[in-house]
């Protein structure tokens, strides 16, 4: 995929991203600028991670594709957002808040889903799931390009990743 | 509507049953039952409907690792004991043809993730201000 085309494809989980946390988390969020990312180290401590995978139609072509979105939180942050999301001032990451990242990915991904079919992209989710630790790694795709993108908001800042492959 | 109505939320995400029982015992409603999965939600729907206090309410999400939401609904709408239980489904997905699947298979309503607070209560008054079928 060349960098317009990845771009195109994050749009729609940026935008999505957003949706999701004005709605659902009541705070508006701001995005930086996408970048390359070549480490495999996540930003955050906590990282909600799904994977997609799916028909591409190009051109009367049909291929498959594969990618992964993940959202990266600092863990006090990830304790904010989950406060804000569900009404509780919880202080430190337990049981009861372990599954808003990955709620919130499984949203953005949902989300996202009209607009990449626009694109010609067909992608089926996988159930999400979340690595948590400092300096955790992550382990991309094969031959799959990823991008990193920061979001700011009053609750502090995140990131996302966007990985895509072609099969 | 009445605010003691059993109500049964159904969602394998934690945070998803939180958000809604929060929202929905702010419009009133105190008798909230919850399942992880479609699995034990309709047992407990078929034994609560051989019950003197059957469901009258389903709230439930589409994917969910044992039995989906739309195989719950299809089982509901199969039995005759609660063929004509109100069901509101809930789903991550935007794709058109899931609302036509849904629709198809006698969804109440349809609400998609993201949602807002008010949202889900004008999808809720819409089940209960229909004319009954």
């Amino acid at each position: 995929m060349n960098v317009k085309n990845f771009i195109d494809f994050s749009k729609p989980f940026i935008d999505a991203t957003k949706n999701t946390f004005e709605k659902m988390v009541f705070t508006k969020l701001n995005s930086g600028k996408p970048e390359i990312k070549k480490d495999r180290v996540a930003r955050g401590e906590i990282s909600a991670i799904i994977g997609i995978s799916g028909l591409k139609k190009e051109d009367g072509k049909q291929s498959k594709f594969r990618g992964m979105i993940l959202v990266s939180f600092p863990t006090d942050v990830y304790i904010k957002i989950a406060n804000a999301m569900l009404g509780e001032s919880y202080t430190e990451y337990n049981d009861e808040i372990k599954d808003v990242g990955a709620e919130i990915i499984n949203i953005v991904v949902g989300g996202a889903k009209a607009t990449l079919n626009e694109f010609g992209l067909y992608p089926e989710m996988a159930t999400p799931t979340t690595v948590q630790g400092v300096n955790h790694s992550i382990s991309y795709l094969d031959k799959a390009d990823v991008i990193l993108i920061p979001f700011t908001s009053d609750l502090g800042q995140f990131f996302m990743e966007i990985c895509y492959s072609d099969i | 509507m009445n605010p003691n109505m059993k109500i049964l939320l159904v969602d394998d995400m934690g945070t998803m049953r939180k958000i809604i029982k929060k929202i929905i015992t702010a419009l009133g409603f105190s008798n909230i039952h919850e399942a992880e999965d479609g699995i034990p939600a309709w047992k407990m729907i078929q034994e609560a409907a051989a019950s003197s206090e059957p469901f009258e309410f389903i709230i439930s999400d589409w994917n969910m690792p044992g039995m989906t939401g739309i195989d719950l609904l299809k089982n509901v709408r199969g039995n005759e004991s609660t063929k004509k239980l109100p069901f509101l489904m809930v789903t991550a997905e935007t794709e058109q043809a899931n609302v036509v699947l849904a629709v198809k298979a006698g969804v109440s309503n349809y609400i998609v993730k993201p949602f807002s607070p008010d949202q889900l209560k004008q999808k809720i008054d819409k089940i209960f201000s229909a004319p009954k079928k």
